[in-house]
C-alpha cells in the first residue's frame, strides 16, 4: 500500500515536471496598438505570459495595418491584439490564406462604431439623435461632421455614407481630421465648452468612457451596402449603420504549433465592454500608465483572469489569486 | 520597506509622512513582488526621485502629480490666453481659408499660366520656367493638381506672414545687442524643439477645426531663418559704408532703407529661400493637425502602407520644393547681379 502511494506520488511529480517542461516557452512577440484598450490587453497578456508561462515577451508598438502587413510578409510579430476585423479589409484575405489565425473575440461584446453627439446636446435637442434631425438643422450640431483621418477604414465608409445621405446638400460640412489625436481633442474641447459636436468615434475607448455621448440613428445596417461603402470605388453608396465590430486576437500562422499553451491562454483572454470601460475609466481618473491599469485589472478581476490560465500557471500565480 | 524610510525617521518626519496617505496606484513592480512572495530587490541605492521618496513618505507627491499640476495650471491659464490669442491669430485663419479657396477656385488654365508668369517675373530665366512648366503639368497629369495647389496656398500664406513678421524683428535685432541676446535663445528653441512639442499646447489652445492651428505651427518653424539672416545681413554691412552714410548726414531711416537693406538684400533673400523650404518641410507634420494638401496623401500612404500613394505625394512635395527653391534662388542671383552692376 505504502509502496503504491509512493509510486503514485512519483508519477504525479513526473507529470508535474513534464507539464512544466512543456509550459517552458520561448520568445513571444506581441503588438501594442496605439490606443488605450489594446495597450491594456497587451499589458495584461504580457504579465500572464511572463509570470505564468515563463515566456520572454517582446512588446512591439505598432498599429493595425503595419502589424498585419508585417505578419503577412515576415510572420512576425506572433500575437496581434485587438484587430478590428470589420474595418481592416486585408484581414479576411490573410485569414483565408492562413497567414493569421483568429483566436477569439478579445472584446466579447464587440466594438461599437457609430456617429455620435454629446449627451448634453441630445438632452437639449432630442431631435438631433437621428440623422434626419441633424440634416434638418445642421447648425445645431455646429455644421460639421468630424470625420476620421485619411487612411483609416472609417474614412472611406463615412465618406460614402455622407454621399448617400447627401449631407453636403443639407449644409453639413465634412471636416477631416489629420490624426486621431485631433479628433479626440475636438471632442474634449467641445465638452469643455458644452459646444455642439457631431462625428465618428468608436467604443470601448477612454474618450467615450469619459465623455458621455449618444449614437445618432442612421439607416439600419445592410451588409451589401456596408461592403460597398468600404470601397472607395463604390458606384452608388447606400447609407448603412456600422455593424457590431468583431474585435479579435489573432496570431501568426505557425504560432499555434510553436506555443500551443500560450495560444490557449490568448484564446481565453477576453474582456466584456463593462470590464474594459471600468479599467479605462480608472486609468483616466488616476492619471495612470497602461501597466498600472493592467495591475488594476489583475488585482480587481482575479476571478476573471484566474479562469484564463492553465493549472500550471495558476499554481505559479497562486500568491496573487488568493 | 523602502530605501529612504530611515531618512524620514531620522528627521522625525514620520507623522507628517503618514498624514498624507499615498494615493499611488499599485505598480507593476509591486505586483511582481507580490507574485514572487519575496520582494524583488530594486537598485541598492535608488536616486532620491519623487517617486522613490513617495514610497517612504506618502506626503511627498509623485511625478505624476507634477505633470498633473502642470496640466491644471495650463488649463487654468487657458481662458486668459485664449481671449488674448484667439482674436490676434484669427486673421491667419481667414487668410489661409481665403488663399485655399482662391487657389482651388481659380481654374487650372488661368492658374498655371499665372504661376509661370510669376516664375518668369521672379527669375527671368527660361530654364527655370520650363522646369516649372513640366513639373506642374506632370503633377496635374497624375491628378495631384488640387492637392499641390492646396499645399502651395498654405506655403504662400505662411511664408508671406513669416517674411512680414520676420523682417522687422530681424531689423530690430540688428539695431540692438540686448534684443539680439534676448531673441537668439528663442530662435534656437523654435528650431530645435520637436514640432510635436509645440503642437500639444496649440491643440489645447485653439479649435482643432480651424486652419490657424497648422498655420501657427508652420510659421513658428519657418520664421527663424528670415529673422536670423536679416539680422546677420544688416550687421555684415561694411562699417566704412555706414561711416560714409553718416558723413553725408543721412537720417537713421534713410540709412536703413537706402544703404543697409539694399546691401543686406542677398542675405535676406537667402533667408526667404530658407523660410520657404522650412514651411514645405512642415507640410506633412501640419497634416497631422488637419492641414489639407500633399501631406494628407503621404500620411495615408504611411497609415495604409499604400506605398505608391505615399511615393507619388512625396515626389510631389519634392517637386514643389525644387520649383520654389530654383525660383527663389534665381531671384536671389538676380538681386546679386544688380548689386554687381552698381
Amino acid at each position: 500500500m505504502k509502496f503504491k502511494m509512493l509510486g503514485a506520488a512519483a508519477l504525479m511529480t513526473m507529470a508535474v515536471s513534464a507539464s512544466t517542461a512543456r509550459a517552458d516557452c520561448g520568445t513571444v512577440s506581441i503588438t501594442q496598438m496605439d490606443w488605450a484598450s489594446s495597450a491594456v490587453v497587451t499589458s495584461v497578456a504580457n504579465f500572464l505570459m511572463t509570470q505564468g508561462y515563463g515566456c520572454d515577451v517582446q512588446v512591439v508598438p505598432s498599429s493595425t495595418v503595419p502589424a498585419l502587413t508585417s505578419v503577412a510578409e515576415t510572420g512576425e510579430p506572433d500575437i496581434l491584439t485587438e484587430v478590428w476585423a470589420n474595418s481592416t479589409p486585408s484581414y479576411e484575405g490573410l485569414l483565408a490564406e492562413g497567414k493569421v489565425v483568429e483566436l477569439t473575440d478579445v472584446l466579447s461584446d464587440g466594438g461599437v462604431e457609430a456617429w455620435w453627439i454629446p449627451q448634453y446636446l441630445a438632452e437639449s435637442n432630442p431631435e438631433l439623435t437621428t440623422i434626419e434631425g441633424i440634416m434638418a438643422n445642421p447648425a445645431a450640431v455646429g455644421g460639421k461632421f468630424h470625420d476620421c483621418p485619411s487612411g483609416w477604414a472609417c474614412d472611406i465608409i463615412n465618406n460614402n455614407n455622407l454621399k448617400a445621405l447627401d449631407t453636403a446638400g443639407a449644409g453639413l460640412e465634412r471636416f477631416q481630421h489629420g490624426s486621431g489625436e485631433t479628433l479626440q481633442a475636438s471632442i474634449a474641447a467641445a465638452f469643455a465648452d458644452e459646444a455642439p459636436w457631431f462625428g465618428y468615434y468608436w467604443a470601448p475607448t477612454a474618450v467615450l468612457g469619459k465623455y458621455p455621448m449618444v449614437p445618432v440613428a442612421v439607416p439600419a445596417y445592410d451588409e451589401a451596402a456596408h461592403t460597398c461603402n468600404g470601397s472607395s470605388d463604390c458606384a452608388s453608396p447606400v447609407a448603412s449603420a456600422y455593424p457590431k465590430s468583431k474585435v479579435v486576437t489573432a496570431v501568426a500562422g505557425g504560432f499555434m504549433d510553436r506555443e500551443p499553451e500560450v495560444a490557449a491562454l490568448m484564446k481565453n483572454i477576453s474582456f466584456t465592454n463593462a470590464q474594459m470601460g471600468d479599467v479605462l475609466a480608472w486609468r483616466l481618473d488616476n492619471n495612470a500608465s497602461y501597466d498600472e491599469a493592467a495591475v488594476y485589472f489583475l488585482t480587481t478581476y482575479k476571478d476573471v483572469w484566474g479562469d484564463w490560465l492553465n493549472a500550471d500557471a495558476k499554481a505559479k500565480l497562486s500568491a496573487l489569486l488568493n | 520597506m523602502s530605501f529612504y524610510d530611515g531618512l524620514f525617521e531620522t528627521f522625525g518626519l514620520s507623522s507628517w509622512c503618514d498624514s498624507g496617505a499615498s494615493k499611488a496606484p499599485m505598480s507593476m513592480a509591486d505586483l511582481l513582488a507580490k507574485t514572487d512572495g519575496n520582494a524583488e530587490q530594486g537598485p541598492a541605492f535608488p536616486f532620491p526621485s519623487l517617486d522613490n521618496l513617495n514610497e517612504s513618505c506618502g506626503s511627498i507627491s509623485q511625478t505624476r502629480d507634477v505633470t498633473k499640476g502642470i496640466e491644471e495650471a495650463f488649463l487654468a491659464a487657458k481662458p486668459a490666453l485664449k481671449t488674448f490669442l484667439d482674436p490676434l491669430t484669427q486673421p491667419l485663419s481667414w487668410m489661409l481659408d481665403s488663399a485655399l479657396y482662391a487657389f482651388e477656385a481659380t481654374p487650372w488654365f488661368i492658374m498655371i499660366p499665372a504661376l509661370l508668369a510669376l516664375t518668369y517675373y521672379a527669375s527671368r530665366s527660361v530654364g527655370v520656367v520650363l522646369f516649372v512648366t513640366f513639373s506642374v503639368l506632370g503633377l496635374a497629369f497624375v491628378d495631384h493638381y488640387d492637392v499641390a495647389m492646396q499645399t502651395l496656398a498654405i506655403i504662400f500664406v505662411c511664408t508671406s506672414i513669416s517674411v512680414l513678421l520676420g523682417l522687422p524683428i530681424g531689423i530690430a535685432m540688428s539695431k540692438s545687442n540686448g534684443l539680439q541676446r534676448a531673441i537668439v535663445p528663442i530662435l534656437d528653441l523654435l528650431q530645435t524643439l520637436p514640432t510635436f512639442v509645440y503642437l500639444i499646447p496649440l491643440i489645447f489652445l485653439f479649435s482643432v477645426t480651424e486652419s490657424k492651428l497648422y498655420g501657427i505651427a508652420i510659421i513658428l518653424y519657418a520664421i527663424v531663418p528670415i529673422i536670423r539672416l536679416t539680422n546677420l545681413g544688416i550687421r555684415l554691412v561694411d562699417k566704412d559704408v555706414i561711416e560714409a552714410a553718416n558723413a553725408f548726414g543721412m537720417s537713421a531711416q534713410q540709412k536703413l532703407l537706402r544703404v543697409e537693406l539694399p546691401l543686406a538684400l542677398p542675405n535676406i533673400m537667402a533667408g526667404v529661400n530658407q523660410t520657404i523650404m522650412m514651411s514645405l518641410a512642415m507640410v506633412v507634420i501640419a497634416s497631422l493637425v488637419s492641414a489639407p494638401g500633399l501631406g494628407v496623401n503621404v500620411l495615408r500612404g504611411i497609415r495604409n502602407l499604400e506605398l505608391g500613394v505615399g511615393i507619388v505625394a512625396g515626389i510631389g512635395i519634392v517637386l514643389l520644393a525644387v520649383i520654389l527653391d530654383r525660383t527663389s534662388k534665381a531671384a536671389l542671383s538676380r538681386v546679386d547681379m544688380t548689386h554687381r552692376g552698381h
